[in-house]
């Protein structure tokens, strides 16, 4: 059986539905802004439970222009995990401020008990990944930041409809910033991300500062970025948000069909808590003989995939920053033994089974 | 009559192809760096005479990518034009540097003769603007950063096509910044730039800034941006490319029809058109005394006239911090004042371009 990591690719079913869609946007010509990006901005901030969103180029920019607007410059401090996806130091870096990573718990996400030690008077922003579609202890983070007088921007990039006690990931802090990147659960067909904030103000400023800073089409009030949904992009994700929540709740089986197949005394996963809704951008689980493990399944022809093999702080483009191996024990460890298995919308049960019979023997065999 | 500004419905109402080719694209998925984007690079840069292109995100990204990997960053000083649109200004300013601020001649370009006093200790970089199809004198210019080892990068968002001497624009600098926004003569169906170059380790580093700075898919090299080239819009690039040259072709058509019939019109000035340089009319400019009240004419008769732009960047609220004043740049004031855009575009007709003619004369009379 053969099992690819992820199936991107439409059937014609579909395909017909988006052109249709593509042509539409065509007779009107309206290909920057536009009523789908109005629409799309309505929907996700909707489906987020906040007041505003704004669509934007990519998760990045998402989280670059959030940081921006908190006023993070040169000098200061914004304090986040080392064993994200690169994007959310390297936003740190571009506006001249110092990542400073704080280790995280065995569920890969922030430990919240060191944070506070990681606070100087130069700690701008908390920015708090939710990797894999699990969210942060959010509550004990607001805390923190609140009684230092910190902001909270959540890199919710793989986290759209996942909640913690109750809440939706993005409603927490002064900014959830997403991506709608093709690999991510709510997927444009190119780059594309969004923004969500409560606050009028801000929602108002990141809208300008988005398109060059422009408050109308003659008058630039301050210096800004191009960083814009396509509109082509936002009339796809408005057909396609329709189907998130079931998009959310395969997975969901998926890896409930994970934990009753794979054998536990080898395959090391976090079961959903209680407080926790978990919506699987990832599946992650952590083995021993890792890179062994891993060319077993590819001979099975079942792709995997390293969500990631070497932490930010260990990256030659963090040298400059002066951590060293050793500093960050519980996100080095992780990176040698994860492992990130098929858990897409578009799997059946039974390639489910196969790879966790595949994975059981492959450590009997041992 | 009607004569619109934007002609993107009209542009893409027969391109039974494309919609073939897009779902193609759609079958395969391939939405991020895919094929399709590899062979738009390819025959962007043979189009423009580089040995690479790099698409990326937007064509501010395009000015910035490259200014970024020449290593500009807070303190230094890059010359520009004072007459540009906003985003080659942003893109200087989101690195921290400082924009310097050179005059336009009546080519609407920088006056090169202006910027030598201009280059301090700190200036890295010029960004000359090749403003609505025309080009800076770039035999000039070379000649002076040569003098001065600075290194220059094209904004020619505008200028797609454009040459001097049969040299194109994007081929002269270090790089060649070009956008490939809806409104621009290549155009595809949302904000897109690309980068172009002859220099091959400023390309690998171009390659790297725009993906994260991944050389792999798990080793970050260098602090990256997230500007790609969207592979859906490579596709509606790549139909579009054979096009290009027709498009300047005809563009260059009714400006000159306009030309020769606005000037027999005294109170129109049709701008000064230097014979060995070939400018391809993304904007159609000309000037006239009375372009107030001519503009609000010409959209009562339902022209879609513009102006490219009636406020300076130098005098925007964004660049107060610069401390330049109203007067600082005699030729860029005068023509705010007077500048007005006529549409001018591959997919007008005879009668609407006769229209505009008329509506104008009219005006006058």
């Amino acid at each position: 059986m053969k099992i690819p990591y992820v199936d991107l690719s439409y059937k014609n079913k579909s395909i017909n539905n988006l052109i249709s869609i593509f042509k539409n946007i065509l007779k009107k010509g309206q290909f920057v802004g536009g009523e789908e990006v109005d629409i799309f901005e309505k929907k996700i901030a909707k489906f987020c439970g906040t007041k505003y969103a704004v669509a934007l180029n990519s998760g990045t920019d998402a989280l670059t222009l959030a940081l921006h607007l908190l006023g993070v410059t040169r000098g200061d401090e914004v304090i986040t995990s080392p064993n994200s996806f690169i994007a959310s130091t390297s936003v740190i870096v571009h506006l001249g401020a110092k990542p400073v990573f704080v280790d995280v718990l065995k569920d890969q996400n922030i430990d919240p008990s060191k944070i506070e030690k990681a606070i100087t008077k130069k700690t701008k922003v908390i920015m708090p990944v939710h990797l894999s579609g699990r969210m942060c202890r959010m509550d004990e983070i607001m805390l923190i930041a609140k009684k230092n007088n910190i902001s909270v921007v959540e890199d919710a990039a793989q986290a759209i409809g996942s909640k913690y006690k109750n809440k939706l990931s993005g409603s927490y802090g002064h900014f959830g910033c997403f991506s709608a990147h093709p690999l991510k659960n709510l997927n444009a067909l190119g780059d594309s991300g969004y923004l969500t904030t409560n606050n009028f103000r801000h929602y108002k400023k990141i809208k300008s500062l988005s398109n060059h800073g422009m408050e109308n089409r003659n008058v630039v009030k301050n210096f800004g970025y191009v960083s814009r949904m396509d509109n082509i992009q936002a009339a796809f994700l408005n057909y396609k948000i329709n189907n998130l929540s079931s998009i959310i709740d395969k997975r969901r089986e998926n890896f409930l069909v994970y934990s009753k197949y794979l054998d536990r005394k080898n395959v090391f996963f976090i079961d959903e808590r209680e407080d926790e809704f978990n919506t699987y951008h990832t599946f992650v689980v952590q083995v021993n003989l890792r890179d062994k493990l891993k060319n077993y399944l590819l001979k099975k022809k079942i792709s995997t995939s390293i969500h990631y093999p070497i932490p930010i702080h260990l990256q030659p483009a963090s040298k400059y920053l002066g951590y060293k191996k050793g500093d960050f024990i519980v996100t080095e460890e992780q990176s040698k033994k994860i492992i990130t298995l098929p858990i897409n919308e578009n799997l059946n049960i039974e390639q489910i089974k196969y790879i966790c019979r595949n994975i059981n023997q492959f450590y009997k065999n041992l | 009559m009607k004569v619109r500004y934007s002609y993107l419905p009209q542009q893409f109402s027969k391109c039974d192809d494309l919609w073939i080719r897009l779902k193609v694209l759609v079958k395969s998925g391939d939405f991020t760096l895919g094929k399709p984007l590899k062979i738009f690079e390819k025959k962007f840069s043979k189009l423009i005479g580089t040995r690479y292109a790099v698409g990326v995100n937007s064509g501010t990204d395009a000015i910035k990518l490259p200014l970024k990997a020449i290593g500009i960053k807070p303190g230094d000083e890059i010359i520009t034009a004072a007459n540009t649109f906003v985003a080659t200004v942003g893109a200087i300013t989101e690195l921290g540097a400082k924009p310097i601020f050179v005059d336009c001649d009546n080519t609407f370009c920088m006056n090169v003769d202006l910027i030598e006093k201009k280059i301090t200790k700190k200036t890295k970089a010029i960004v000359p603007v090749h403003f609505a199809g025309y080009m800076t004198n770039m035999p000039k210019l070379i000649k002076l950063a040569k003098k001065y080892n600075i290194p220059i990068i094209e904004d020619a968002c505008q200028s797609i096509l454009a040459n001097i001497n049969g040299k194109n624009a994007g081929t002269w600098g270090i790089a060649g910044s070009f956008s490939l926004h809806p409104l621009k003569n290549i155009n595809v169906w949302a904000d897109g730039g690309i980068i172009t170059t002859n220099n091959k380790n400023l390309y690998r580093k171009l390659i790297l800034l725009r993906n994260h700075g991944l050389i792999d898919r798990d080793t970050v090299k260098i602090c990256g941006y997230n500007s790609r080239l969207d592979t859906f819009q490579a596709v509606v690039g790549n139909w579009l490319l054979p096009q290009a040259k027709s498009i300047s072709n005809q563009r260059i058509k009714n400006a000159n029809f306009l030309d020769k019939e606005f000037s027999k019109i005294k109170e129109i000035i049709v701008p000064y058109r230097p014979k060995n340089f070939k400018i391809v009319y993304h904007l159609y400019i000309v000037f006239s005394e009375k372009r107030d009240q001519l503009y609000k004419f010409c959209l009562s008769k339902g022209i879609e006239a513009k102006i490219h732009y009636p406020t300076p960047i130098y005098l925007q609220e964004a660049y107060k911090y610069l401390k330049y004043k109203k007067g600082d740049f005699k030729v860029t004031d005068e023509h705010c004042k007077k500048i007005i855009s006529f549409p001018c575009d591959q997919h007008l007709n005879n009668k609407q371009l006769k229209y505009i003619v008329n509506t104008v004369k009219s005006f006058f009379k």
